[in-house]
């Protein structure tokens, strides 16, 4: 009997354990088979991160090498108040000279809060205190919160006091795992229009927005790819303090920097026209002012700058000025006035409708054409080609004009690069305004000849000058001058690229002895004369447009070359608006000239004419003793 | 069964042993290589870890130095120390610049030869 009830007990019991093993093995069926997947999710997503790791952005470079724009790495500070508890002010006291910020605005941050989080009160643990802090403020950080007084007698504090002291100095304030990067030009607002900034734009991919930081306007912006770089990866673990575990990494999948983009842009050269055109800004007030320094060989820009311009460190704060942020030189088409001259004059010479000898009756400063009355801006009679330049006649320029026909005039408006984008690698180049001969007035024939009636950019202008100067072959202008890879090898390299022949070396030979004799004592730009070099230019002094009638308002140009035979360089300046005396010749001429004489030292460039004859004198005296000297030194 | 086990002796046999010692020996080898496997794996991490920290550092280092060295070339800034500690430099003036005879340019590519980026040279005048 008692036996039987033994086999009932055990049996019993056994029925029990097979119950509860049965149990145990359902529970591991459905955590290890039915619940795998999200519970291998779930643990992944304890352990493992996927750390973004995020490409240099490449720099920008001058034709040196000289650094006009770079990326640093900075971290985002921020806090945990939870760990702060009631120091929230002593904390506040130490970060805010740190972080430049407001103290008690940081109080009020730094204080404890709660959220609620399912119906239950969580204490916040972030609090995101300022982006874009350098590694240098962050180290400080981390140094002042290890001096943090614990009390007046830290020996006295309980083990939970000194948790808290410890979290306080070493946890509570801490950065974003991921670097941010902040862009910075050590030149300040050197080349700004060139070099453009950066901007956060928003976008939506698969329905998650994200906010990325890309190039927005010049250089910037137009190489934006280049520069960017390929993100990588890394998938990792972390330990409870968020500490990587190095040995435990899955993946890692390295960045590629962006590339660095070496502009053609010389940063001397810039500063020299960025120097004249303060000064030249200073003096006539315009609207405002404009250079630009081109090698008409290859086309290639040394310098462009348009003032007012911005800091790109800080682009929005351009006082008050929106256009500020415009790069008129290739954006803002204008009238070109009398520079536009030297269009319809290679024209003329080089279709033989003219020769430079050939002599046009200026008509005494008035000439009546289709209804409308042309004027000189002094009364000229007879006129050669060649003294229609020197003199700038708008009548004789309409009378060539005349002469060539509208479709040839067309033609040569075209050929010469007008009315197309130069292809220059910016953003917001415009193409002008040309219109079709189908679309010209009466008048147009004789307007356009002298700049009136059809709207270019200053890049073309100086570009078409630079095909004169390029022995007639118009050039491609060139900004970028090779992309090169974080260690400096070369990965891509421009090359100079002729567009078309526009005019014959011949006509090229007789326009520049025609330009020439614009910078004598005869010509409008005697201002523009250089002591030891040649130089070929053309002044232009356009009369502005609100679109219905001409204002009392000017836009005055100089666009020359030098040395004349030898072209090394070709400088553009033009003043929006001067105000006071407004011929190109006198405002403009005097900045090229400033330009010319500092950059031509700077380059090196022979000089082609003897200089004044005192000046000689000092040289035979100076140059003996200079070479005595150093011969002295040497045997010694 | 139990009668071979009486007549057997009750000396350890060597070949057995050695085998059983053999086999405990390999599998404690393998076990301690295995710790020390994961140990010098574990060792090997926190010194990449720490050279890629140092590598960081070295990178942020050189870039803050290259910002340094951008900020003293710029051209503002020499105008502007020139100009502050007042040394009387400038540029030499083309006078004070002697010119050495360069060989002959070579001549020119012919321009018939030359190709344009914007087709064949436009209005059919030049050759």
């Amino acid at each position: 009997m008692a036996k039987k009830l033994q086999y009932r007990r055990l049996l019993a019991l056994g029925m029990l354990l097979v119950l509860v093993f049965a149990g145990l093995g359902y529970r591991l069926v459905d955590l290890q088979v039915l619940q795998h997947t999200e519970l291998q999710a779930k643990a992944e997503n304890l352990t493992k991160h996927i750390d973004r790791l995020e490409p240099r952005r490449g720099n920008i470079l001058d034709i040196k090498g000289n650094l006009l724009a770079t990326s640093v790495f900075v971290k985002t500070i921020c806090a945990n108040p939870s760990l702060i508890g009631n120091r929230y002010e002593d904390v506040a006291h130490i970060l805010a000279p740190l972080l430049q910020t407001n103290e008690t605005e940081l109080a009020q941050r730094l204080f404890p809060r709660t959220r609620l989080d399912k119906g239950r009160a969580v204490p916040i643990q972030y609090v995101m205190l300022k982006q874009k802090v350098p590694a240098e403020v962050w180290e400080k950080i981390q140094a002042a919160m290890l001096t943090l007084s614990a009390g007046p007698d830290d020996k006295k504090l309980s083990s939970a006091e000194r948790t808290f002291i410890e979290n306080l100095r070493k946890s509570a304030v801490y950065t974003e795992p991921q670097d941010d990067q902040l862009r910075t030009y050590p030149n300040q607002r050197l080349a700004a229009h060139v070099l453009g900034y950066l901007g956060s734009v928003e976008r939506t991919n698969d329905g998650v927005r994200s906010v990325e930081v890309e190039g927005v306007a010049g250089i910037e912006s137009e190489l934006n790819d280049k520069l960017t770089g390929v993100g990588g990866f890394r998938v990792t673990e972390r330990n409870g303090r968020q500490q990587e575990l190095v040995a435990l990494r899955e993946e890692d999948v390295e960045p590629r920097d962006g590339l660095n983009v070496v502009l053609t842009i010389d940063s001397v050269i810039q500063h020299i026209v960025e120097s004249a055109l303060a000064e030249g800004l200073a003096k006539h007030s315009p609207e405002s002012i404009s250079a630009m320094v081109i090698r008409p060989r290859t086309g290639e820009i040394l310098a462009m700058a348009t003032l007012p311009d911005f800091d790109p460190n800080a682009p929005g704060s351009t006082g008050g000025s929106p256009d500020a942020w415009c790069n008129r030189l290739i954006s803002n088409p204008a009238e070109p006035g009398s520079t536009f001259k030297i269009v319809v004059v290679s024209g003329g010479l080089n279709e033989g409708v003219v020769t430079l000898d050939q002599q046009f009756d200026c008509e005494n400063g008035d000439f009546l054409f289709a209804g409308r009355h042309l004027h000189d801006h002094e009364r000229y009679g007879i006129l050669s080609v060649k003294s229609i330049i020197t003199k700038s006649s708008n009548i004789g320029a309409a009378k060539i004009g005349i002469a060539m026909g509208e479709d040839r005039l067309y033609d040569y408006i075209r050929a010469f690069g007008f009315g197309d984008r130069t292809g220059i690698p910016l953003p917001g180049e415009s193409r002008g305004i040309v219109h079709p001969v189908n679309k010209w007035t009466k008048v147009s024939i004789a307007q356009l000849p002298m700049g009136q009636g059809i709207a270019v950019t200053p890049l073309q202008m100086v570009m078409a000058m630079s095909a004169v100067a390029n022995d007639g072959v118009l050039m491609r202008p060139m900004l970028v001058d090779r992309l090169q890879d974080e260690d400096g090898n070369t990965v891509v390299k421009y090359q100079p690229q002729q567009v078309r022949r526009v005019i014959t070396e011949e006509t090229v030979r007789k326009m520049v002895e025609a330009l020439k004799t614009v910078v004598t004592p005869d010509g409008t730009a005697a201002n523009a004369a250089l002591e030891h070099y040649t130089v070929a230019g053309k002044t232009g002094t356009a009369q502005k447009t609100d679109g219905k009638q001409y204002l009392d308002k000017f836009y005055s140009s100089f666009t020359g070359f030098f040395p004349a035979d030898n072209p090394e360089i070709c400088i553009y300046v033009a003043l929006d608006d001067p105000k006071g005396v407004h011929y190109g010749g006198q405002v403009a001429a005097p900045i090229f000239k400033e330009i010319a004489e500092k950059a031509a030292t700077y380059l090196n460039i022979r000089p082609d004419r003897d200089p004044e004859p005192d000046a000689q004198g000092k040289i035979a005296a100076a140059a003996p003793d200079l070479v005595s000297k150093a011969m002295a030194v040497r045997t010694q | 069964m139990s009668r071979q086990r009486k007549n057997q002796s009750t000396a350890i046999r060597p070949g057995p042993a050695l085998k059983a010692v053999l086999i405990c020996g390999f599998i404690v080898v393998c076990c301690v290589g295995y710790v020390w496997e994961k140990q010098q794996i574990n060792v090997l991490a926190e010194q990449y870890g720490k050279r890629e920290a140092r590598l960081r550092e070295l990178r942020n280092q050189n870039d803050k130095l290259k910002r340094q060295l951008a900020a003293l070339l710029s051209p503002a800034q020499l105008d502007l120390r020139v100009k502050e500690l007042k040394l009387g430099l400038g540029p030499p003036q083309p006078t004070q610049i002697w010119w050495l005879p360069e060989p002959a340019d070579r001549q020119a590519a012919s321009r018939s030869e030359l190709t344009y980026a914007a087709g064949s040279p436009r209005l059919g005048m030049v050759q």
